[in-house]
């Protein structure tokens, strides 16, 4: 048995895990980032639990292995020092007996031939079993049974120590037969069989107790070993449920990124096709919208030309009824409007509803060919090929400020012109997209204050903002959105118009790619804010061929 | 001019037709009009039962034409008449209510002599068409080729 063995083994072993737990804990904090990246919230929250119960769980079984390895290791140690001591108090009585023996054998050597050698020999002897049989007291002295031994060895020892000293007394008288008589009579039979008695007790007891301590030491040193197998297999165990959480978890966040990276594509391919699928539909609306009006037109014209034919004939019929009621004057049914024929009073008032109708008839046709004309021209920019070609904006305004210039003096109005961008994008449509607009704030001025309409712009981050403003009367909050529809207007219905020109320019605007919004209140003044891209291209949204 | 000039009338609205018809008396032309409402019926007797046209040679045509048929496109029968040997010289007044730009010039591209949008007002709808009758009234129309 080595008593240093185990305090040496078992921390060596613990720290050997700590390397391995160490690796564990750097993997545990890696992880959780990447997983609240590709799996949901919750399950990632979960996870991030069962690690750091995990690791505490290592941590707690690290330390349980730690303390009772110290336990066991400090139980081994007494153990051991024991057992040491077993040995020891063993040696000690084998070292008295071994001087009991020389300094017997010394003075025996002295009485025989005197020489002093041999009295130096049992001298030496005796002075080192009195210092031997005290040091086995003290060292016996944890042990009751011992130390009872121990002190009637002593006992027997100096009683043994007398006879030497007689016997060495007779070899000083030259008396050796004395002394060898003394021997003989006194034969220490008793004494030495005493000390011989007393020192196998001391040895049994002493083996006794070397067993029990042995397999005390014995337990002490399997306890701790298995302690810190159990533990090393827990650590292992915990360790390898973490690399496998680590490993299922970076498998699904690997599974999430390729979905991620199909889906990527997917989506990509989902938008062309939604705006392939969404280019046809607006094709379809236009069409149809084409066709309709375009097919509308047709009755109409008949509605319209067979009223006009009433028309005609009214004339001639009431001529007729006049003539036959004043058969005197003579009326010619030549359709000659110079020469009205008088009518009687409740002829009149029929006359009066005829004229009324057909009004009312002429005036509806009328209405609904404009509403089909502008569907129709609508359309018809709406088939409109765009394009991007570099426009000077002021360039672009002045010139419509100049086209409008009688309109802006009679109403008494200016418009100021500010510095604005160039932008790449279709002329046209932008030519009409700020006369609509110049031509709105012109329409609706206000008539107590002198018109001022002001065109300002900037560019932001690839876009450029062109703000229309005017002082003119406003437009009541309610409106903002509804201004923008189709045959929808706002305030008084005191100028001439469709409702088409907003609706038409936001449907310009959002194909040139921009916006199109409005800020306003009633009686103060209204500022349309129209954002282009900088530079359109072709193909992007809003090429609706 | 051994005959009159016959005017053919390919409009599928009867309305439009009579309309037509109305103020084109109204300014004074009488010669016969031939009215057809579809496609169909016109080619046949435009062509011929052979298809070929020559029966209406040592004739003057003259062919008020509208676009928007039920069985065809009037664009077809101009193509045809302007592609034929007999019929390529009768004038072609193309008369609907079509006013797109790219139509009208396909028709003149076609070999359409005069393009008309009908207006829905009537008054220049009647006064188009009396102008028209005015023009039918002064212009020389070949006979068919033989």
């Amino acid at each position: 048995m080595e008593p240093n063995g185990p305090p040496r083994l078992i921390p060596y072993r613990v720290k050997g895990f700590e390397t391995e737990l160490g690796f564990w804990v750097l993997n545990t904090g890696r992880f959780p980032q990447h997983d609240e990246l590709q799996v949901t919230a919750n399950a990632a929250r979960r996870r991030e639990l069962v690690q750091v119960l995990l690791l505490t769980a290592g941590f707690l079984v690290l330390v349980a292995i730690s303390a009772a390895s110290i336990l066991f290791v400090d139980r081994a140690r007494d153990d051991s020092s024991l057992v040491v001591h077993t040995v020891e108090v063993e040696n000690q009585i084998a070292a008295v007996l071994l001087e009991l023996r020389r300094a017997e054998s010394a003075g025996r050597g002295y009485l025989l031939t005197s020489e002093p050698r041999f009295l130096t020999q049992h001298d030496t002897a005796l002075a080192n079993i009195l210092g031997n049989v005290r040091h086995l007291r003290e060292l016996t002295l944890d042990n009751p049974v011992q130390t009872r031994n121990s002190d009637a060895l002593q006992a027997a020892v100096e009683t043994r120590l007398n006879e030497f000293r007689e016997t060495i007394a007779f070899a000083e008288r030259k008396d050796q037969q004395g002394g060898i008589a003394q021997l003989r009579a006194a034969s220490a039979e008793d004494t030495v069989h005493r000390i011989t008695e007393i020192s196998n007790a001391m040895r049994r007891e002493e083996d006794r107790l070397f067993a029990a301590r042995t397999i005390s030491a014995d337990r002490s040193q399997q306890w701790a070993s298995t302690v810190t197998i159990a533990g090393s297999g827990l650590v292992v165990a915990l360790a390898a449920l973490s690399i496998f959480l680590v490993r299922r978890s970076s498998r699904a966040r690997d599974d999430a990124e390729a979905q991620l990276r199909d889906s990527n594509i997917n989506l990509e391919e989902t938008v062309a096709t939604r705006t392939t699928d969404l280019r046809e539909a607006n094709e379809e609306i236009q069409r149809f919208a084409y066709i309709v009006s375009h097919d509308l037109r047709s009755p109409l014209v008949n509605i319209m030309g067979f009223t006009s034919e009433l028309e005609e004939l009214r004339g001639d019929i009431f001529k007729r009824i006049a003539s036959l009621s004043h058969p005197g004057t003579p009326t010619a049914l030549s359709g000659d409007d110079a020469s009205v024929p008088v009518l009687a009073e409740q002829d009149a008032k029929l006359s009066e509803d005829f004229n009324e109708a057909l009004g009312f008839i002429k005036s509806s046709i009328g209405k609904m060919d404009r509403l089909i004309s502008a569907i129709l021209h609508l359309t018809r920019e709406g088939r409109r090929e765009f394009q991007p070609v570099p426009v000077d904006l002021r360039e672009l305004i002045d010139g419509i400020a100049a086209t409008v210039a009688h309109q802006a003096a009679e109403a008494d109005a200016q418009i100021r012109v500010q510095p604005l961008p160039t932008i790449v994008s279709d002329r046209l449509a932008l030519e009409q997209i700020f006369s609509n607009l110049i031509d709105n704030a012109l329409k609706y001025l206000r008539t107590d204050v002198a018109g001022d309409i002001a065109v300002s712009g900037r560019t932001k981050l690839g876009f450029a903002i062109i703000e229309v403003t005017d002082n003119g009367r406003g437009i009541d909050a309610r409106d903002h959105q509804r201004i923008f529809e189709l045959f929808r207007r706002a305030g008084p219905q005191d100028r001439p118009g469709q409702g088409i020109g907003l609706a038409h320019v936001r449907a310009l605007v959002r194909r040139l790619g921009g916006t199109l919004s409005v800020s306003s209140e009633l009686d103060a003044g209204s500022t349309f804010t129209v954002t282009l891209p900088v530079k359109w291209a072709l193909g992007r949204q809003g090429q609706t061929p | 001019m051994s005959k009159p000039v016959t005017i053919i009338m390919i409009e599928d609205d009867e309305g439009h037709a009579r309309l037509i018809e109305r103020n084109i008396r109204r300014s004074g032309v009488n010669n016969d009009i031939k009215p057809f409402t579809n496609g169909t019926d016109a080619i046949r007797y435009l062509f011929g039962a052979d298809g070929s046209g020559s029966v209406h040679k040592d004739e003057a045509l003259l062919v008020l034409l509208d676009l928007n048929l039920p069985d065809m496109s009037g664009i077809d029968i101009l193509r045809r008449v302007k592609e034929n040997a007999h019929l390529k010289c009768a004038p072609v007044v193309v008369l609907t209510t079509t006013d797109d730009a790219q139509e009208i010039k396909r028709c003149y591209d076609l070999g359409c002599n005069v393009y008309i949008t009908k207006p829905v007002n009537y008054e220049s709808f009647a006064n188009a068409i009396r102008q028209l009758g005015l023009f039918f009234s002064v212009i020389q129309v070949p006979q068919a080729e033989t």
